[in-house]
């Protein structure tokens, strides 16, 4: 029989899409960790710079040099990490949240907070810890006990009368939902439905956003992005999409800073790329598909930064 | 508060990787099928989790549109108010952008609806009346949303061929012959033959 053929009209390209203005490219990769993991899921950066890679009932430890530096097995299936400025280590499966020591001895398993529970993001700061769960829409706040502190789904109270109060909560159509401690008492919450950065405090009170649904380099593309974020020296914010797979980041209030990593850099499929930023503003990017988490460092030839 | 109950009902089922799949008209054309079916007890399906969208299945069917059509796993659906397996990709969201018109469809054939349910969500159904199982939409659900589009060979329509001229012509080895009384392979579902 002989085949018929599909008109330009049915042809799907991304390809215009994936371009990136070369000038925006203000960093570079310098270095590449394999993890080991069949399946990581989900990267932080703790004291001294080291970074943790949770995945494979694993969480493995690594010098900011890169080389290995501990393997803890795990009991659960981790999801993602999180690490307090004193060193405790939480890792967080599906519906709960466990503390290790910085030894890698697991201290305590907290009791799940919401049922079903999907928990995707963790992020701990001196005595708090925030667990984003994509299933419930909402955003755990524990102390660093395990003690359930609040709920907050950026919703707005009901006395509050202000246009941007937070509207109608976070939106989750994936399993992509994270959460990022900034600085001085600021909540990081990615609100990847309406695709945009939302602020809060520890206590759930929004205090703004930023960000729009836009396939350009400003925006952030498709139903729902961003899928990751985390917070640099200087208050800057680092983000990470899917789809269009790009790393970018944001000024403190949300505009476009730097690409890290465009399109290009990643398989077309790349999915999960969690982000991590150390002291010195380097840029960890998890990459489940190639097993690896790449470092991103500033080219020398990149604009100065502008002072926050 | 609690959540909407469906959303609710949508995470679960993410949470669990099962869902069931709009396939309109599946009992009604239980007879026919059996009738079809006689000789062998199987009837052809495609794999959706192979299926790499190569348009093979709207051109490569005997018959005039295509057996093949897309369904929509609902339980996998985010419901999201910019589908990118509805919109084309690029698409600038304005402050129109909830009725959108045709050029703003990524479905050459307009076969997919969008309505409004509640909150920030949208429903989107096929009139399969007018696919062609081109899997343009599936190629952007798939990269952008959850995957919650792909493509069937839909039984109220295919002939049920000895050699079906789109398995031939598969380059994904996607085809595969499946019991009659399990004639659908669903995202999540395990309903491996
Ligand atoms: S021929 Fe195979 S790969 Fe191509 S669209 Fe059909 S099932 Fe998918
Ligand atoms: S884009 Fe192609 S497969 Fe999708 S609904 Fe339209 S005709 Fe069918
Ligand atoms: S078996 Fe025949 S009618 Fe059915 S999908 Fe294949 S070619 Fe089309």
């Amino acid at each position: 029989m002989a085949s018929r053929k599909l008109g330009p009209e049915f042809t799907y390209d991304l390809s215009e899409f994936r371009r990136v203005d070369p000038d925006l490219i203000h960093y570079e990769q310098s270095a590449a960790v394999g993890t080991g993991l069949k399946e990581p899921r989900g990267i932080a950066v703790g004291p001294e710079d080291r970074l943790y890679v949770a995945g494979d009932r694993a969480v493995r430890v690594f010098g900011s040099d890169g080389r290995a530096a501990g393997d803890w097995a795990t009991q659960m299936d981790p999801r993602c990490v999180a690490v307090a400025p004193a060193g405790t280590v939480y890792v967080a499966a599906a519906d709960h949240v466990e503390a290790f020591a910085a030894d890698g001895r697991r201290e305590t398993a907290w009791k799940p907070a919401g049922q079903p529970s999907l928990i995707t993001g963790l992020a701990a700061a001196d005595g708090d810890v925030f667990a984003s769960d994509a299933a419930a829409c909402a955003v755990w706040h524990y102390s660093a006990a395990g003690e359930l502190l609040g709920r907050i789904d950026g919703r707005p109270a009901p006395a509050a009368a202000a246009k941007d109060a937070g509207g109608p909560g976070f939106i989750v159509p994936s399993p992509y939902f994270d959460v990022a401690v900034g600085p001085a008492g600021v909540l990081l919450v990615a609100n990847p439905g309406r695709r945009r950065v939302e602020l809060y405090t520890y206590d759930g009170i929004f205090k703004s956003s930023w960000g729009a649904a836009s396939f350009k380099i400003e925006g952030f593309c498709g139903c729902c992005n961003p899928t990751h974020l985390s917070a640099l020296p200087g208050g800057r914010i680092v983000t990470s999409e899917k789809g269009l797979p790009r790393v970018k980041v944001y000024a403190p209030e949300g505009r476009l800073a730097s690409v890290v990593a465009p399109p290009a850099a990643f398989d077309e499929a790349a999915a999960g790329l969690d982000v991590a930023a150390d002291s010195a503003g380097r840029i960890w990017v998890l990459d489940p598909l190639a097993r690896q988490v790449r470092l991103f460092t500033r080219k020398k030839t990149a604009p100065a930064e502008a002072k926050p | 508060m609690s959540e909407p109950k469906k959303q609710l009902s949508r995470r679960e089922m993410l949470r669990r990787g099962a869902l069931g799949a709009g396939l309109a008209g599946v009992a009604g054309t239980a007879a026919v099928l059996a009738a079809r079916t006689a000789r062998s007890g199987t009837v052809w399906q495609l794999d959706p989790e192979k299926c790499i969208q190569c348009g093979n299945c709207a051109v490569n069917c005997v018959l005039d549109p295509s057996a093949v059509r897309v369904v929509h796993a609902f339980a996998l659906c985010g419901y999201c108010d910019l589908c990118f397996g509805y919109f084309p990709p690029g698409f600038e969201p304005d402050d129109e952008f909830e009725t959108p018109g045709a050029e703003s469809q990524l479905c050459p054939t307009g076969a997919i609806l969008r309505r409004w349910t509640e909150g920030p969500h949208f429903e989107y159904t096929i009139d399969e009346a007018l696919c062609i199982g081109c899997g343009k939409c599936v190629k952007g659900c798939g990269a952008f949303g959850n995957g919650s589009l792909f493509l069937q060979v839909r039984h109220n329509r295919c002939l049920n061929c000895n050699e079906c001229s789109i398995a031939a012509a598969c380059p994904a080895g996607a085809y595969r012959r499946v019991p009659a009384d399990h004639p659908y392979l669903l995202k999540g579902e395990d309903q491996k033959a």
